[in-house]
């Protein structure tokens, strides 16, 4: 027993007392998740606060004699007088891929009920972009399954395409598209084995949204399989206004992640106009002067460096690629209100969504005129490009015949066939949700389009025959549809093989 | 109208100017104040407030309150009147109180940096951590 004492003596002789320096403030006011501290002398920008008893606050006003913080999470508990701690940290949140298949909160606690993430590193929220240095242009495609936007408006991994468009316009669906076809891709590689396969992992931020929307969106997630290769970042519109505003900063960091460690990620802020206005509320409590339409004076700064860390890595770098698909829901059509031309300017192209094409039945509602992608066309690849290298322009130019031709007047013959084509390309652009397409069978329909196997097929048929012959190419030409899209462009014998496919189909299609 | 922007920015060019060698000389403080209520310049009173609260947080600033569960004794006080002296310069101005709730240790604070070596301090922290 005395050598039991004697070693517990010993140890706790050997135990060094260490008095660590707190740097300490108190909380002078606190209104709305907003605290403003005395004190606080060390505190850095950004920095995570500790207000006790669990509770997180970032600071995000550094003055003269107080610092200005906003609070994570439960605020009634602060009370006037409360001691403050600066913690050393930023803020971070959990990465990595035990987060795939998980729906989190702003700063990474799993909401799903599906127990606790073993997340084995942490990343800052707040993150310079890659420089130039560490940068390559886009090349390779990130494949949306949309036919009109792999076909005319081409995404590259590691661009920054807006979507945008009214509310009710399918902006939503078109990134939950994308989602769901990289999720069968990645699905399909693996079910092959292919080892050269680049998967391509899903970030969904909801910012704002109703919670019955999210869940709605989750569960379509789940039913088409994607979600084991995506992360839902959550900040509903119950949550709050700082909350809302960290969201796309977290999902973010989980998506650079993986683009530092050599993968490729795609994430989705949805939306961006919600992002704004949470911003700009926690900005007016915060006392920061304010701009036009009340947005404080950095909204831009806070969208661009947001949308920045969006980048293609070189080969050097770990050849690592983000791709942003940012949502803004314009009012009215207003594409030159202040928060949607500060995100066209910063991206790299847009998809514009037009209310009236979508209650006429062009479903997804893409207006051809004002879509554009700056820098997709590099990662198009081969076989589409040979399909649909004109499309674009053919339905620019189908648009301005149309409406010339709504006054009645005699059309040369020209004219009437370009019409013609240009209303079967309508018809066959026109997709429903959730639905996403492979390449192959993009480039099988183009090219069943471009070389006037369709003229024949009245306009209302269109969709039916396209059907079938998706049908006939999947089943009964599987081997064309791999060598297609192995291939990835339509050599000469490829190509007389899908017009010999394509011939065969029209005989028995009736 | 004199704005509360001009005031306060008043009030921090008073408070510079009773520094010597960056610390506060409160005989200087004093006669400002004086000066300033015999003139009564335009909004003299918000001017004043924000001094008054400028001088205090300069006060706490070069000010170390040594709280102990026990009396420390003399040789104690000079050992750590000497270190704090060393650490954040001459003019800080140390106050010594006993405190029973401590338990046990110390606890220091200049300004808003605190040194917490107390029992109290400890038992709060692993509080936190469950």
């Amino acid at each position: 027993m005395s050598t039991l004492l004697q070693e517990i003596e010993a140890q706790i002789s050997g135990l060094q007392t260490q008095v660590n320096r707190q740097n300490v403030g108190v909380v002078r006011e606190i209104s709305d998740g907003v605290a403003r501290v005395e004190g606080l002398t060390d505190a850095m920008m950004n920095e995570m606060l500790d207000f006790g008893g669990g509770v997180i606050g970032l600071a995000l006003n550094l003055e003269e004699t107080e610092v200005g913080a906003i609070i994570l999470g439960d605020y009634l508990s602060i009370k006037e007088g409360q001691e403050v701690r600066t913690t050393g940290k930023l803020l971070q949140v959990p990465v990595g891929k035990a987060m795939l298949g998980r729906v989190v909160n702003t700063l990474g606690e799993p909401i799903d009920g599906k127990g606790p993430i073993q997340a084995e590193t942490v990343y800052p929220v707040e993150k310079i972009a890659p420089g130039i240095i560490k940068r390559r242009s886009v090349s390779q495609p990130v494949q949306t399954g949309i036919m009109a936007v792999d076909a005319m408006i081409p995404i590259g991994r590691g661009q920054r395409e807006l979507i945008i468009g009214d509310r009710s316009t399918g902006k939503t669906t078109i990134g939950i598209d994308t989602i769901i076809n990289n999720a069968r891709i990645n699905r399909q590689a693996e079910e092959a084995g292919d080892k050269n396969h680049r998967p391509l992992y899903s970030i969904y931020v909801a910012i704002g949204q109703k919670q019955s929307n999210i869940a709605n969106t989750l569960h379509v997630l789940e039913a088409a399989g994607a979600l084991p290769y995506t992360i839902v970042v959550v900040a509903a519109a119950s949550d709050s206004a700082t909350n809302q505003y960290l969201a796309p900063f977290a999902g973010c960091a989980m998506g650079e992640w993986f683009m530092d460690n050599g993968m490729d990620a795609l994430i989705i802020y949805d939306d961006l106009s919600k992002h704004a206005v949470a911003y700009r509320q926690v900005s007016l409590i915060l006392k920061r002067p304010s701009g036009r339409e009340a947005y404080p004076g950095d909204v831009f700064y806070l969208h661009s460096r947001l949308l920045e860390r969006s980048a293609r890595l070189s080969e050097n770098h770990g050849n690592g690629s983000l791709t942003a698909l940012p949502i803004i829901e314009t009012q009215m059509g207003d594409v030159s209100a202040y928060i949607p031309t500060n995100v066209i300017s910063i991206t790299d192209g847009q998809i514009y969504l037009e209310t009236d094409l979508f209650y006429q039945g062009v479903r997804p509602a893409i207006s051809v005129g004002l879509s554009v992608s700056r820098v997709g066309s590099a990662a198009q690849i081969k076989a589409m490009k040979q399909v649909a290298g004109r499309i674009k322009g053919d339905l620019a130019q189908f648009r301005e015949m149309a409406a010339f031709a709504q006054f009645g007047s005699d059309l040369d013959a020209k004219t009437q066939a370009l019409i013609e084509r240009g209303k079967r390309i309508v018809e066959v652009f026109k997709q429903p949700q959730y639905n996403p397409l492979p390449v192959e069978v993009q480039v099988a329909v183009l090219y069943a389009a471009q070389n006037n196997f369709m003229d024949d097929v009245p306009v209302d048929q269109i969709k039916d025959f396209q059907t079938r012959l998706t049908d006939f190419l999947t089943t009964r030409q599987a081997s064309l549809m791999t060598r297609i899209a192995q291939e990835r462009e339509l050599k000469d014998e490829t190509s007389a093989a899908l017009k010999a496919a394509i011939t065969e189909f029209k005989q028995t299609y009736r | 109208m004199r704005t509360a922007k001009q005031s306060r920015r008043d009030a921090k060019s008073l408070l510079r100017s009773c520094q010597v060698n960056g610390l506060l000389d409160e005989a200087r403080a004093r006669q400002a104040v004086q000066q300033v209520i015999d003139r009564k310049p335009r909004g003299y009173l918000r001017l004043l407030a924000y001094f008054k609260r400028l001088v205090q947080l300069e006060i706490a600033r070069r000010t170390a309150r040594v709280e102990s569960a026990m009396d420390l004794s003399p040789e104690w006080q000079t050992r750590l009147t000497g270190n704090l002296t060393h650490t954040y310069g001459p003019g800080l101005r140390i106050t010594f109180t006993r405190n029973a709730a401590l338990i046990g240790g110390l606890r220091i604070a200049v300004g808003s940096d605190v040194f917490d070596g107390s029992v109290q301090g400890r038992l709060a922290v692993l509080a936190n951590r469950f």
